[in-house]
């Protein structure tokens, strides 16, 4: 008497060619979800022009997206209508005329880069110095005039100037792309503490010369008493005005004092809570460029949180910070499962009607029911095992279509709410920078493979199951006069 | 006796006011060889599927050796008692001569073959490239392949030439009077029939 798995493997290599659909839709049903996978773990390359790292060097910045779904997220844990605060997000509940109204903020320990990461990158072989730049961080001026646009409505203004410390100021972008020069003095460097560099315009303006103290009040003190006081060492000039970070006076070129790293938190009244907004990596020998970087990119940091820009522009943003990539992915995937559960729970019940009269005559036999379930299990799970087999060494190609697709997709989605919102106010003047993609780098990893594994397993499983509902269902009465 | 139909009644569930077999008694014994008789749509396959175990009566029982088939369970009466041989098609097509007939039981498949004429060339072959005679002789050997006193048959010849038919009846009455097995076999061949030791007639159905 032959078992099932004898039978099984009869059947299935004596008769390959009933097997062929199966074979197939397997294969697919593997190659979408190991895209699917492959996709929701890419990542996409992309070039933004406006954020270059100038000269042989890296640059480091907080990714937008991932910021703002962090931002959600601790905002989701503190509660909605809760007032609180949690990880440096603050909610609060304000009385106002127009009613009670919410307002939520973060603070600098949530929006900084993280110090540990910035060090641990600096430490990579290769590079030879790192600058660090402050977030722009705007005080009120204390016994000295700031430059003004004499009609512009300066009402809508802080009235404020603004601060940008560096851990050295000669890495500063302003300085390397060669825009911002030394007229006197000299610049700021690590082991500087309350000193500046200001600007020719405003020097003039005030009558201030190197040695001379300049006085910042934070803004938020309505008091005025809280001041911080700064050295000046340097005077700067600058062959075109700085990009200003926003409209308004406070932003305007003239009034950019540069300072060293950890005078901005001071002034603005939040000591030892720094923040910082960009890390530049100089590397040391030009030629090993390629070689410093991909040593950088094995430092073990959270790299969902950052872009990582080289001197091209060229970044690459994980898919869980491209738009909704992860998300379209794992819905590819879930996708890919469900219609793969039904095509298969199809493909069996066609093969349990294609073979009743085999199955009759086991029955008659006096072969029981869960035998010839099992052996038809058997013989499905021999064929996709193979098909999966097969369909690895075809799944790196087909996933880098299906992430090109995917991508190309998410970008003509992005693109679309660009122009739609194109029309509405603009976000507080700021203008976000420009990202083209480039491409997509993406992996098969064996975790990948072996999920994918289990689900093909788990999938033909289950539909075996379903269509064995009908075999079970079979009645031995109706066997002989369907046989006879 | 080893296989007894008492006071069997059958009706299926879809046309329950119209029974297919009303009131039957039959009764066989080891070493005959039983024709079962009757028009079509009479009840012959009904009949048969009852003996076999693949399906109730409505009233009345099947008994095997003096018991209720029902009492050790209809699979373990198909698996230990029965045989069965159907018209056609009843090999696997995707097992050889010999493991067809190793499906049937125990015994050695080459003697068993050999004993109804099909020869050794044969035993490695796809079973779509015998003919129709040498199928069902391979369906006759698996029959034998168990130890199941009965072979239950339902119209074996139907589907051969009269040459052929009368081999296979020949093979059929052969292994009920050598080999002491209780063989039931439903024919419209009146060749069969002649052969047989009894014959069971079936009466026509009643017309709704
Ligand atoms: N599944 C079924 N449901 C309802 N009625 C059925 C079913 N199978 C058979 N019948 C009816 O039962 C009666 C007996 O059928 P059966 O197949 O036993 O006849 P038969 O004597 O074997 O005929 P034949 O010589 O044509 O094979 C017929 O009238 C048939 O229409
Ligand atoms: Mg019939």
């Amino acid at each position: 008497m032959l078992n099932s798995v004898q039978r099984a493997w009869r059947s299935v290599v004596r008769k390959p060619v009933k097997s062929l659909l199966l074979f197939l839709t397997a294969a697919v049903i593997s190659l979408f979800l190991l895209s699917g996978m492959a996709a929701g773990q890419a990542n996409v390359l992309s070039q933004d022009t406006a954020r270059q790292a100038v000269g042989a060097g890296f640059r480091l910045d907080n990714n937008e997206k991932n910021r703002s779904r962090r931002y959600s997220e601790i905002s989701e844990r503190i509660g909605a209508d809760t007032e609180g605060s949690l990880e440096g997000v603050h909610q609060k509940k304000m009385e106002t005329a127009y009613g009670t109204q919410w307002i939520g903020w973060a603070d600098n320990s949530f929006e900084t880069l993280k110090l540990p990461d910035i060090e641990a990158l600096a430490a990579v072989e290769g590079i030879s110095d790192y600058n660090i730049t402050t977030c722009v961080t705007t005080v009120r001026p204390v016994g000295f005039k700031r430059i003004e646009d004499p009609d512009l409505d300066q009402h809508q203004d802080l009235g404020c100037v603004t601060l940008l410390g560096n851990r050295k100021m000669e890495f500063d972008s302003n300085v390397l792309s060669g825009n911002v020069t030394l007229k006197e003095g000299r610049m700021t460097g690590p082991e500087d503490r309350d000193v500046c560099v200001i600007s020719e315009e405003l020097a003039a303006e005030n009558g201030l010369a190197l040695g001379d103290e300049l006085s910042f009040g934070d803004r938020h003190d309505e008091s005025g008493s809280a001041v911080q006081r700064a050295e000046i060492i340097g005077i700067y000039r600058t062959k075109q005005p700085m990009a200003a970070y926003m409209s308004g006076d406070t932003f305007r070129s003239e009034n950019v004092i540069f300072t060293d790293l950890r005078f901005p938190e001071k002034a603005e009244g939040a000591e030892g809570d720094p923040c910082f907004e960009h890390a530049y990596f100089q590397v040391a020998d030009v030629d090993r460029y390629e070689e410093v970087r991909a040593a950088m990119e094995q430092v073990e940091i959270d790299w969902e949180r950052y872009d990582f820009i080289d001197r091209n522009g060229d970044l690459s943003t994980m898919s869980s910070n491209f738009n909704d990539l992860e998300k379209i992915s794992g819905l590819f995937v879930a996708v890919t499962l469900l219609a793969g559960f039904l095509i298969l729970s199809l493909i069996f019940l066609f093969w349990i009607r294609n073979r009743s009269r085999e199955s009759g005559i086991l029955l008659s036999l006096g072969v029981g029911k869960g035998s010839i379930l099992g052996q038809l299990f058997l013989e499905a799970v021999l064929i996709s095992s193979l098909a999966f087999l097969l369909s690895l060494p075809a799944a790196p190609g087909v996933s880098k279509l299906a992430a090109d697709y995917l991508v190309a997709g998410q970008q003509k989605q992005a693109e679309l709410q660009k122009a739609a919102d194109a029309d509405k106010v603009a976000d507080g003047g700021r203008t976000e920078s420009e990202q083209t993609v480039t491409g997509v780098k993406i992996a098969i990893t064996g975790e990948m493979a072996g999920i994918c594994g289990a689900g093909i397993l788990l999938l033909t499983g289950g539909s075996v199951g379903v269509a064995g509902l009908f075999l079970l269902r079979k009645k031995p009465a109706r066997i002989l006069s369907e046989l006879s | 006796m080893i296989l007894e139909a008492r006071d069997v009644s059958y009706r299926y569930k879809s046309q329950k006011d119209r029974p297919v077999l009303e009131h039957m008694d039959a009764a066989f014994s080891c070493g005959k060889l039983y024709a079962v008789l009757g028009p079509s749509g009479s009840g012959k396959t009904t009949f048969l599927s009852l003996l076999a175990g693949l399906d109730v009566p409505t009233e009345g029982e099947i008994l095997y050796d003096g018991e209720p088939v029902m009492a050790k369970g209809l699979r373990e009466h198909r698996k230990r008692h029965i045989s069965l041989v159907f018209q056609s098609y009843n090999l696997i097509d995707y097992l050889t001569v010999t493991e067809n007939v190793r499906l049937g039981g125990k015994k050695e498949p080459g003697k068993l073959l050999e004993g109804i004429g099909i020869g050794p060339e044969f035993w490695k072959r796809n079973v779509l490239q015998l003919s129709g005679g040498q199928q069902q002789r391979v369906a006759i050997a698996r029959a034998l392949a168990s130890e199941a006193k009965v072979l239950l048959a339902d119209e074996p010849t139907g589907n051969l030439d009269e040459a052929t038919a009368f081999e296979v009846t020949a093979i059929l009455k052969q292994i009920a009077h050598e080999e002491g097995k209780c063989v039931i076999v439903v024919t419209h061949s009146r060749e069969l029939a002649g052969e047989a030791d009894e014959i069971i007639r079936i009466g026509p159905a009643p017309l709704s």
